[in-house]
């Protein structure tokens, strides 16, 4: 049961197993808000504890108060995606706990719908002028970003020029 | 399942109820929501005669025409030991069918609820990236000084 640490290596995966058993494959995904267990909770008191002893003005008070609201605060929320196929056993796991990552992996997820459905896979050329128009970024910005990706990566010489042309963009 | 399938024309009921679902799962302040997708392959023109099957083991791989997707949702069954009540809860579940032809439009607002609805996840950490800047910038006034 892999488990993958990015979520572009799972799609690819994900894509690649559908293709091959799309009809037995199914892809869940678990939105979970767990409270954390009891040993880590006692760590946090502890931890607690020795912040109240360091500040002991405003220990007694707030100790009552806080130690109610701390076990919900401290909740902890997972998104996983399981890809699995019960006739070869196949199973592909990504988990995240970031917010930021829930639209695009719902997108993915949109994408390997596709791939179920057995439709062409033009999503990508689909979803990209849909993506530039949410962003109000015409064609042009597409290429500066690639720009950018070289600049980071590249060596500054070769990068420059197309910097430049940023530049540029950006004062129209 | 007791109730049918959400058809694709009450899509929105769909929604409601995910956001629903993943409501009552921010109220209670844990438990989970499973959502689950897969091929819809019950439809008759779907399945092939056996001697087809024979012929071409793969034909599910390529499919004369394209196929729905059944989204199903859930929560889990609760407790009754834990909860302290007299019964146990019973799963909330639904599904519904998404016709190839709805699919974007479908996922463009299953995104939107899903990140609606799970409000517990990380926000985004930026107080991180400004600690990280003024280091950055006190250190380079040090070089310069």
């Amino acid at each position: 049961m892999p488990r993958f640490s990015t979520s572009a290596e799972w799609l690819s995966q994900s894509s690649l197993l559908l293709k091959a058993r799309p009809t037995s494959t199914r892809i869940s995904s678990k939105y979970s808000v767990l409270s954390p267990k009891a040993s880590k909770v006692s760590k946090s008191r502890k931890k607690a504890a020795t912040l109240t002893a360091s500040e002991p003005a405003a220990a007694p008070a707030s100790d009552d108060v806080s130690a109610t609201p701390t076990p919900t605060r401290a909740n902890i929320a997972t998104f996983t995606l399981k890809t699995y196929d019960p006739a070869s056993g196949t199973c592909l796991k990504y988990q995240t706990n970031k917010a930021a990552e829930v639209g695009r992996l719902v997108g993915s997820l949109g994408k390997l719908a596709r791939v179920m459905a057995a439709l062409p896979e033009v999503v990508e050329d689909l979803s990209a002028p849909i993506d530039q128009a949410g962003t109000h970024t015409p064609v042009p910005e597409g290429v500066g970003k690639d720009v950018k990706a070289g600049d980071a990566k590249g060596p500054p010489g070769g990068g420059g020029a197309g910097g430049g042309k940023k530049k540029k963009k950006g004062k129209k | 399942m007791a109730e049918g399938h959400i058809t694709n024309a009450e899509a929105p009921q769909f929604f409601t109820r995910l956001a629903a679902l993943l409501d009552t799962n921010r109220e209670k302040g844990h438990g989970s929501v499973y959502l689950t997708q897969k091929r819809m392959a019950l439809s008759p023109d779907a399945a092939p005669s056996p001697t087809k099957v024979a012929d071409d083991p793969l034909w599910d791989t390529h499919p004369a025409n394209p196929l729905p997707v059944i989204v199903r949702a859930s929560d889990t069954k609760e407790d009754k030991a834990k909860d302290g009540s007299r019964r146990d809860k019973p799963k909330i579940k639904f599904s519904t069918i998404v016709q190839p032809d709805a699919l974007d439009a479908f996922y463009a607002r299953y995104a939107e609820t899903c990140k609606a609805g799970m409000s517990a996840l990380k926000k985004r950490d930026r107080s991180k990236r400004k600690k990280d800047k003024r280091k950055k910038a006190k250190t380079g006034d040090e070089k310069k000084g």
